[in-house]
């Protein structure tokens, strides 16, 4: 079963709308939170007015810095928010959380917040990038050779915007006490990481947070935090002894549910006149949002990309009046490798030699920065695939070679990798008397398709079809899994399911042969075999549905718990290659992509048809990145001045082609036995330095900074 | 969103009447009901005006004859429309997207306010919606802004589609008030934001478009509508042209041409038909007549190069209207 392709086993009730999502949560005599947020960029607030509104009609309560709901100081470090909403008065940023009115119905709650004004200390903010407030060297990382630099030196920046990562589902928590207990229906990319959170800022024992968060509307590193409207559910529906529910509109996701930070990376390459590199130097700068701590190691990718005896990486990090900088698909190595891989292409195109015979000629078979062996790497079958299948023969060697009508056409390719490795994770096996077996964990499934990935090791394991398996996900009190971030969730749950659907043969064998109930009571459990449902011995064979109601039996579950993979041995990542097609029109300059092949080597593929979708949205995303996506600041204020899905633009049907995804599904001998990596990032890594490349392939012009519209092809 | 009164109106004099200063007429809401959303507008009586008799789409021997409630997805697909002005057709299927045009109707499109981000958002200053408190995009996010008809006021463009083939067709609008009838050219219908870019048109408080009328020119099947966006649906034009050109062996007899994305009102670009007219139709006429397109263009920071691919967009228009490779 597994490899196959198979349907979502949520697919069903996702389309027909029958998937609860955090903010279709009904619970009787919910009020609703709305959030008021600051319209100046920097400063302080010195006073807010909210008579007005808590005289209008169905207000309940409005609270503000000078009448806060109380939340502890934030200790965990999760890429989001800095500072707890509301405890302070200092405005760092544009649509800061500033107040939360609640009322009986949501638009009693808008309204009133229309009403509350607050007046400001205003300061200037602080937007532009790189800007003169560059903080010194963060991080820098070193690997020195002794070899000497070759005879060719190759410079040049390359820069990305601020990107935001635009989840069909808004933010949204409904948070309810019953007593002491608090009952969460939130966004999440991990329960745990809600409970953990909430425990802190609400100083109350995990034990007494239930969070439920079963379907996220994606998350792509968005949903990893908590933002302000998370505490504030929870905190208003403590003191209002109310459940209540808050969302946020579009536009304050976009200011202060997180970004993609701005980067800069400047490149310094050598290499000898055959092509290989004798260094790199990557001075990376990130921006960073003072309403939060994070910001990207955009010039890492580096280290573990090619072969060459020295390579030098920094970091510098500039703070800006903006909310948090968060984890966005591929943190760092999204934006790393478009450098990375452009410069690949220019250095190739500067000696004639072709880009992927560039890479072949500089390919890393030990870890560059650590000279460590990899636990697999079949990236050059990537590239010697893709190669073929695409054509890449033919192609010619000359940019602006090709016309068809009034299109210049190009071809580009580039490397992907990302990160792999196993953390540890728990899940339970449960087997009922109606012959379905549950299968569970915190883990979260944001549409990557994880539940199908749990019921299918399960239902593998066990001898089942899929459809008497059932998965759940995203609550708290199941045993604690991975959560959705950093492409690990099925490397590290996947081994864990495995575990458990072992491990609760045993359980039910043991049963067969303890209940006196049971036909194969008093037998040596080395004699009772199970097998696809069923438990036999000496001739007898019972399903384990039909067991356990003779037995009068309620259930039998088992825990598998899969360590943390420690091995400083090796390193571990997942591999791929893109090769597109890119047209540009003559007159016009708009590019537009028109053929796409990724080949990828990411160990075992659980899911094939998961998978592909995986790979395809990722490229999608990518294809965004690339061309279309961008925020864009008014620095006078420091708001973000096209923070709605309308001006914000991602690419719509039209703008993607065909995208066709193969995969070397061969398992990765040390990660694990199911031997999966990860593949829910790798997909974006390269996609948008594939389409530069291609569109200098096209046209001629090299565009160093995200993303290449029409204006800089003119 | 505020709180508001609603009416429904079954004939245009009961609309007239229940109009009243800071009430709004309401189509397909696709404009109004995101604004109010968004408390850019908030009138405090919405009278819904779709069982208006304002319907149909008729040839007349005055022309194309569009009534104001018609769907934008149905004027698209009117077999009449297609046969007489597919340029008509094309500028609305290259607008919004399905689900709206489905929804707008004509009249709502041509009343439909300006996406300048700033005038869509109530803690950003702007003269078209307050007026006298400044123009923040002179100074800040601009690409998309206009780079013709603009004044130190207001650099917003006026974002329909089908508003440019209406004004390079020379369509009129017919209007319904009060005191009765009157008939305008959609050009004129229009007004620059000089120093009031709150007023926007000459439609005066409490009157109603209710139909469009389109003067039929034989020559003009031969048309189309190129509109150049960044990505390739579902965004308003960085720029975009109608054009419709008559080629009589190999030599231009007549052209009409007007520009989106880039004019404070659609754009009608006269001086360019003047240079077409007996010219030979081939790109390097086209290229020479384009150059005065700009004449006049204020660019900003962010807008420059909707100069030069103006004049490439209306090149390749008429490649494209006058089928010439
Ligand atoms: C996401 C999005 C993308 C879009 N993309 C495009 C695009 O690419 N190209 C394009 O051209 N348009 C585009 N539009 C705009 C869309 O075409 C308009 O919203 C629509 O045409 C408005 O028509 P309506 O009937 O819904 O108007 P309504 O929203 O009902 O009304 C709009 C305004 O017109 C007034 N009004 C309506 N009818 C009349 C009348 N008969 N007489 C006088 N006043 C009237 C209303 O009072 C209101 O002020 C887009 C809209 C959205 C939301
Ligand atoms: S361009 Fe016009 S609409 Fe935009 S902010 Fe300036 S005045 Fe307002």
């Amino acid at each position: 079963m597994i490899g196959q392709p198979v349907d979502r086993v949520d697919g069903r009730i996702k389309v027909t709308g029958a998937a609860p999502y955090a903010a279709d949560t009904k619970i009787p005599g919910v009020a609703y939170g709305y959030l008021i947020t600051s319209t100046i960029g920097k400063g302080s607030v010195t006073a807010m007015d909210t008579d007005a509104a808590l005289a209008s009609p169905g207000v309940l309560a409005v609270y503000t810095p000078f009448n806060p709901l109380k939340l502890f100081a934030y200790v965990q470090e999760q890429n989001d928010e800095r500072f707890p909403p509301l405890q302070d008065r200092e405005v760092r940023f544009f649509g800061q959380a500033i107040g939360f009115v609640v009322a009986e119905t949501w638009e009693q709650a808008r309204d009133a917040a229309g009403l509350v004004t607050a007046t400001y200390q205003q300061q200037p903010p602080v937007t532009e990038f790189p800007g003169r407030t560059v903080r010194k060297f963060e991080e820098v990382e070193e690997v020195v050779g002794t070899q000497d630099l070759g005879d060719i030196t190759f410079t040049a920046s390359y820069t990305t915007p601020f990107q935001h990562h635009c989840a069909m589902e808004p933010h949204a928590t409904v948070a309810t006490w019953n007593g002491d207990h608090l009952t969460v229906y939130t966004v999440s990319q991990g329960a745990l990481l809600v409970q953990r959170r909430l425990s802190e800022t609400l100083g109350i024992d995990p034990a007494k947070i239930h969070v439920l968060s079963p379907h996220v509307g994606g998350g792509f590193g968005g949903k990893w935090g908590n933002w302000a409207q998370v505490p504030l559910a929870c905190a208003a529906a403590r003191a209002l002894g109310r459940p209540v529910k808050a969302v946020l509109t579009r536009e304050q996701v976009f200011a202060m549910a997180g970004h993609r930070p701005m980067t800069k990376q400047t490149l310094t390459m050598t290499c000898t006149a055959d092509g290989k590199l004798t260094s790199i130097v990557n001075d990376g700068v990130t921006s960073r949002g003072l309403g939060g701590n994070w910001s990207e190691s955009v010039a890492n990718w580096t280290l573990t990309t090619y072969a060459s005896p020295n390579i030098r990486v920094t970091k510098m990090i500039v703070p800006l009046n903006l909310g948090a900088a968060t984890v966005m698909r591929a943190p760092g190595e999204a934006n790393g490798s478009f450098a990375l891989e452009s410069a690949m292409d220019e250095l190739a195109g500067q000696l004639g030699i072709d880009p992927v015979e560039m890479r072949l000629r500089n390919y890393a078979t030990l870890v560059p920065n650590t000279g460590k062996p990899w636990s697999s790497k079949h990236l050059d079958e990537c590239y010697r695939i893709g190669a073929e299948e695409f054509g890449w023969a033919k192609r010619p060697k000359k940019v602006r070679a090709t016309v068809d009508g009034d299109w210049l056409v190009g071809t580009g390719m580039a490397t992907a990798t990302y990160g792999a490795g196993r953390g540890q994770a728990s899940v339970k096996v449960r087997l009922h008397p109606d012959g379905t077996a549950s299968v569970s964990g915190t883990a979260a499934d944001l549409g990557t398709g994880q539940y199908t990935v749990f019921a299918i090791l399960a239902a593998d394991e066990l001898g089942l079809p899929v459809s008497r398996v059932r998965p759940e996900l995203g609550d708290s009190t199941s045993p604690a899994a991975a959560n959705a971030g950093g492409s690990t969730s099925t490397g590290t749950n996947g081994p864990a399911v495995q575990l458990a659907a072992k491990a609760v043969q045993t359980e039910l064998i043991t049963l067969a042969v303890t209940n006196p109930r049971s036909p194969f009571h008093g037998k040596d459990p080395a004699s009772v075999v199970y097998r696809d449902g069923s438990v036999s011995s000496g001739g007898v064979t019972m399903s384990f549905g039909t067991l356990l109601t003779t037995c009068d039996v309620g259930g039998v579950e088992a825990v598998g718990t899969s360590p943390r993979l420690v091995d400083p041995e090796h390193g571990y990542r997942s591999f791929g290659a893109h090769f597109c097609e890119v047209r540009v029109h003559r007159l016009t300059g708009e590019p537009r992509v028109t053929r796409w092949l990724s080949v990828c080597d990411a160990g075992t593929i659980v899911n094939a048809k998961a998978a592909r979708s995986q790979i395809q949205g990722a490229v999608v995303m990518g294809i965004g990145q690339a061309l279309l996506e961008a925020t864009e600041v008014d620095h006078a204020t420091g708001r973000f001045a096209n923070a709605n899905l309308a001006s914000y633009l991602v690419p719509v049907h039209a703008d993607i082609p065909k995208i066709d995804v193969r995969f070397l599904d061969r398992p990765d001998p040390l990660v694990s036995g199911l031997g999966a990596k990860g593949i829910g990032e790798l997909g974006i890594v390269g996609v948008a330095g594939a389409i530069a490349n291609a569109v200098h392939h096209a046209t001629g012009v090299r565009v160093r900074d995200l993303p290449i519209t029409l204006d800089k092809l003119l | 969103m505020r709180a508001f009164d609603y009416a429904t109106a079954s004939t245009v004099d009961d609309a007239l009447k229940l109009a009243r200063p800071g009430s709004a007429f309401l189509a397909g809401g696709t404009t109004l009901v995101d604004l109010m959303k968004l408390d850019v507008l908030t009138p405090d009586r919405v009278i819904d005006v779709n069982s208006l008799p304002l319907k149909g789409i008729r040839l007349h021997a005055g022309g194309l004859r569009i009534g104001a409630l018609e769907r934008m997805s149905d004027v698209a697909a009117h077999p009449v429309v297609r046969a007489v002005h597919p340029m008509i057709s094309k500028a609305l299927l290259l607008s919004a997207s399905g689900q709206l045009r489905n929804m707008a109707s004509i009249g709502g499109n041509l009343m439909q306010r300006t996406r300048c981000d700033y005038f869509r958002d109530v803690t950003s200053a702007c003269n078209k919606r307050r007026p006298g408190s400044g123009c923040p995009a002179l100074t800040g996010v601009n690409r998309g802004h206009a780079i013709l008809g603009t004044s130190d006021s207001c650099v917003a463009t006026h974002a329909s589609d089908v508003a440019v083939a209406f004004v390079a067709l020379g369509a009129q609008v017919v209007l319904r008030g009060k005191d009765g009838g009157r008939t305008v050219a959609l050009e004129d219908f229009y007004l620059l934001p000089g120093s009031t870019p709150d007023r926007e048109n000459v439609l005066g408080p409490g009157e109603l478009i209710a139909e469009v009328v389109v003067p039929v020119l034989p020559w003009a099947r031969h048309s189309t509508y190129l509109k150049i966006r960044d990505r390739q649906s579902y965004e308003f034009a960085l720029t975009s042209v109608a054009a419709a050109v008559d080629v009589k062996r190999g030599v231009v007899q007549d052209v009409r041409l007007a520009a989106g994305g880039v004019g404070t009102k659609p754009w009608r670009l006269r001086a360019v038909e003047e240079a077409l007219k007996g010219g030979v139709a081939v790109e390097r006429t086209f290229a020479d007549a384009a150059e005065s397109a700009v004449d006049g263009a204020r660019p900003l920071a962010h807008n420059a190069f909707k100069t030069s691919l103006l004049k490439r967009s209306i090149v390749r228009a008429l490649l494209d209207a006058a089928g010439v490779r």
